[in-house]
């Protein structure tokens, strides 16, 4: 109970130096269910698709057609990948976040198992990982000159513009990050409390609200990050 | 900085966090977006390649379909050429049999008639020879005496001389 007010991850002990957090644990858990998964889906993998496979179709195809559409067919093969990791990561880690065990077991007196995203380290990870990737691709596309004249001019207002969206570069990278953190960490808060008062039914309703908040942040993470980088690595986008 | 560590933010976590992200990225990469896409590549080439077969598979279609109508127009009008052709020939023949059968039937004719003859001829014949002994029964009642052989002759001889 107490245990789901807590900001920072709880350490559950040490490989040497390196402090092994249950966030930590849980990413790498949902690391190993999305391999499990994804090997699964296309072990056997059929040109008449069943099971598994038919949803992953489903699901990469849309996504696969959401960042053609933004990105142009050259990129896209490159924006793709890491759009469609971002999804799938953060949903999994969402959606791992709900199981039983959650929250409830103890390890030493910690908490072993806190849903992935509930700790700013992770969500920070992602997002600074988004925005590197980001300015990698626009200094790709654009070249060193274009990429620096998306933010320097010599007119004064424009100038004045690109130093302003210089530190939305930055809030980007914070509101993307505070954002999932936020909302999971809230969801997780949520749920200790409501199974607090009453653990049973009650917090049905609540696990519901959860399983779609946990998609809709993992969408969201992916379109921003998709937007970004289209934004960022399209040419004369400055001079608007 | 205070707000960081209030959050616990640690660099070495977010660095393995930074890695494990990477890590995924490449597993799913490899293992799920690969075959997927590859296969709904696929899939779509299928379609087109069936698409564009169906196409062709119509096309050859009309093409026979037209065919056998220009054939079925063309069979017909032989079928009409032999057909006259035949009934002609039909007339003709018929023709022909009625004059071989009009010939015939006037051969026929003329054998019965030369049989005719040569039958009443012989009828004659006969009936001479019962109107001689009619005679020579009749002589012998008028003359009241039966004649000889010898003069019986010589009678019949002279009555049918005067018969004939």
């Amino acid at each position: 109970m107490e245990s789901g007010i807590v900001l920072p991850p709880e350490i559950l002990g040490y490989f040497y130096n390196f402090p092994i957090t249950n966030t930590l644990l849980v990413s790498w858990i949902t690391i190993a269910v999305l391999t499990a998964v994804s090997i699964l889906a296309t072990r056997k993998i059929k040109l008449v698709p069943g099971g598994l496979q038919n949803l992953f179709e489903i699901i990469i195809d849309f996504v696969y057609t959401t960042v053609s559409d933004l990105a142009g067919d050259k990129k896209t093969k490159v924006f793709f990948p890491i759009v469609a990791t971002f999804f799938f990561f953060i949903l999994f880690g969402n959606l791992l976040g709900l199981f039983p065990g959650f929250g409830t077991i103890t390890y030493k007196g910690e908490v072993l198992l806190r849903s992935m995203n509930s700790d700013l380290n992770m969500t920070l990870a992602l997002a600074l990982t988004s925005a590197f990737l980001t300015h990698a691709f626009a200094l790709r596309y654009l070249g060193i000159l274009g990429y620096l004249k998306k933010w320097f001019t010599l007119n004064p207002i424009f100038l004045f513009v690109g130093i302003l969206e210089l530190v939305g570069e930055f809030t980007k990278v914070v509101s993307l990050s505070f954002r999932l953190f936020g909302n999971i960490f809230a969801g997780e808060v949520v749920l200790a409390t409501i199974s607090g008062i009453f653990a049973f039914l009650v917090p049905l309703p609540f696990y519901f609200l959860e399983i779609i908040v946990g998609f809709v942040q993992a969408a969201v993470f992916m379109m921003l990050t998709l937007v970004f980088m289209v934004l960022l690595s399209e040419k004369h986008a400055a001079e608007h | 900085m205070e707000i960081l560590n209030q959050f616990g933010i640690n660099p070495v976590l977010l660095l393995a966090q930074v890695v494990n992200f990477l890590v995924l990225l490449f597993i799913l990469k490899k293992f799920l977006y690969k075959p997927i896409l590859k296969v709904l590549g696929e899939r779509k080439q299928k379609i087109e390649d069936s698409l564009k077969n169906a196409e062709e598979i119509e096309k050859r279609l009309a093409e026979t379909n037209e065919k056998i109508d220009t054939l079925m127009v063309k069979t017909s009008k032989e079928i009409r050429e032999m057909m006259d052709e035949a009934n002609k020939e039909r007339a003709l023949h018929l023709e022909e049999t009625k004059e071989k059968g009009l010939q015939m039937a006037r051969d026929i004719i003329k054998k019965a008639e030369a049989a005719g003859r040569v039958d009443a001829l012989r009828m004659q014949q006969e009936v001479m020879n019962k109107m001689a002994d009619i005679v020579a029964v009749g002589l012998e009642k008028v003359t009241g005496k039966i004649i000889n052989k010898k003069e019986q002759k010589v009678l019949i001889e002279k009555e049918v001389r005067n018969l004939s």
